[in-house]
């Protein structure tokens, strides 16, 4: 029986997609059966950060409207044989899926895949409610900002209200040398403030956007945020990951920027 | 066999009525010979059919128009159920029907940037001045003529037509169909355009088309060779 995990922020921009790309590749890359389904109606974008946006032929609403089957509509990763995605419809908005249809479709998918992952538009309207019907637990993804922060902390009581009560933390796009010269909350800070636990730590990393552009996740990949992506994956796999010194990064950034200052 | 079986015809459908009485058999072979007594009356034709007088069942009704259409040259594409609306119904039908065949040569214009999320769907064939970026779709039961740059998503021929093509002055697709094949954008070219970006607008925009050929979609250059292999 798979388990089924929505990756949410509240706010728009966090990285909800790139978290959704890297953590299913990652667990696909240890072997496990996953589904990556794009909720984000209207503005679907994880079939481009997965660079399989040239494969798509049915989507999310042909399937809960029945015009294609669920096996039809899943596209089959280029790397990996075992990681599948549902894109979302381009040219529908949030109200074409209910969250009844959204809950009876990850009910199906549980019996064939390990995990299922739904990356979830920004808000708390419809396509949030769509996204979290049918979730088991959540990733509640932020950056370390006043408002990103803040719009968290309202998701974190939104999924409490619908009873789900496993939710993990995922502190994204944090910069270690802005954090030691106190420009910038730390993730304890953050933790602190949303009291729930932490999952990961990814920092801000250049080698993110390239991919991104690429379609190709970076998840395991020697840089920074390749390996907090798959320490994250690893965490959801129940093993005890120990937290990246992100030291290392404060001198990289700090001599990138001296290179500049001269 | 005298009056078990009258043909009332109209311009675009017949109207089949049965005697109640005779039976199944009866009437196969006597439909049978109707039919070929009026093949040349009725000619090389499309026609709705439409059953009165005697209760047949689905494949009753199917066999039948197979008897129809070896007795005479008249083809059947539907079975219309609801006698009152009858020749409306008819005339509709076969509109439809008939569409898919004149939307190749019959067109229209479209002008404008079509954007992620944007569908434009249409019965004939369409030329569109401006850009189809990716993310938004063109759905045509003919041809696609783009003056501009396409990225997106262009399905010609979409009731079936074979012979359908699509032209652009700048060929980047993400996926074309035409009739039942799919073909999509290779993985690594169109990822190496979108990261040097502006080092691909700089490479030489070449006139293409997209045509099918033995089920398969292939892009080629629009010259002499390939124009004069269009057919409409």
């Amino acid at each position: 029986m798979g388990e089924v995990i929505v990756i949410t922020s509240g706010k728009g921009g966090v990285g909800k997609t790139t978290s959704t790309a890297n953590i299913g590749t990652g667990l696909a890359m240890m072997g496990k059966k996953v589904a990556l389904i794009d909720t984000d109606i209207g503005l679907r974008n994880l079939d481009v950060v997965m660079g399989l946006e040239n494969r798509i032929v049915y989507n999310l609403v042909d399937v809960v409207e029945n015009n294609c089957r669920i096996k039809q509509a899943l596209i089959k990763d280029k790397r990996y044989p075992n990681l599948y995605l549902l894109p979302s419809a381009q040219t529908k908005d949030k109200t074409a899926v209910t969250p009844g249809q959204m809950k009876k479709l990850t009910g199906e998918l549980r019996n064939e895949f390990d995990y299922i992952l739904l990356d979830c538009p920004a808000g708390i309207e419809q396509g949030f409610k769509n996204a979290i019907a049918g979730a088991d637990r959540a990733l509640v993804v932020t950056t370390p900002e006043v408002s990103a922060v803040r719009d968290a902390d309202r998701i974190i009581g939104l999924l409490e209200a619908n009873e789900i009560t496993q939710t993990h933390l995922i502190v994204n796009r944090l910069r270690a040398d802005m954090v030691k010269e106190g420009n910038m909350m730390s993730s304890d800070d953050v933790v602190e403030i949303l009291a729930i636990d932490l999952i990961g730590i990814v920092p801000d990393d250049e080698h993110i956007v390239i991919s991104t552009n690429n379609g190709e996740p970076l998840v395991g990949s020697d840089c920074q945020a390749g390996q907090a992506y798959m320490n994250i994956s690893k965490r959801i796999l129940g093993e005890d990951v120990p937290y990246l010194d992100l030291e290392v990064t404060k001198t990289f950034f700090q001599r990138f920027a001296s290179i500049f200052k001269k | 066999m005298d009056g078990t079986v009258v043909i009332k015809g109209s311009k675009s459908g017949i109207i089949l009525v049965l005697s109640p009485d005779a039976s199944y058999e009866t009437l196969k072979e006597d439909i049978a010979a109707k039919f070929k007594a009026s093949a040349a009356f009725f000619g090389e034709a499309q026609k709705a059919i439409s059953f009165k007088g005697h209760k047949l069942s689905d494949e009753q009704k199917m066999e039948i128009i197979n008897v129809i259409q070896q007795n005479c040259q008249l083809s059947i594409p539907c079975i219309i159920e609801e006698d009152p609306v009858t020749e409306e119904a008819f005339r509709e039908a076969l509109e439809k029907n008939l569409s898919g065949n004149n939307s190749s040569s019959t067109g229209q214009f479209y002008k404008g940037n079509l954007r992620s999320g944007q569908v434009l769907d249409v019965e004939t064939s369409i030329v569109i001045i401006g850009d189809i970026k990716p993310g938004a779709k063109v759905i045509s039961k003919g041809n696609v003529i783009i003056l501009g740059s396409l990225q997106g998503n262009v399905y010609a021929g979409a009731a079936g037509n074979t012979n359908a093509f699509v032209v652009a002055l700048d060929m980047h697709p993400v996926q074309i169909r035409i009739a039942d094949a799919i073909a999509r954008s290779p993985d690594s070219p169109v990822k190496k355009g979108k990261g040097r970006g502006k080092k691909q607008k700089n490479t030489v925009r070449e006139t293409k088309i997209a045509f099918l050929e033995n089920g398969n979609i292939y892009i080629e250059p629009l010259d002499r060779d390939v124009i004069s292999d269009i057919r409409l």
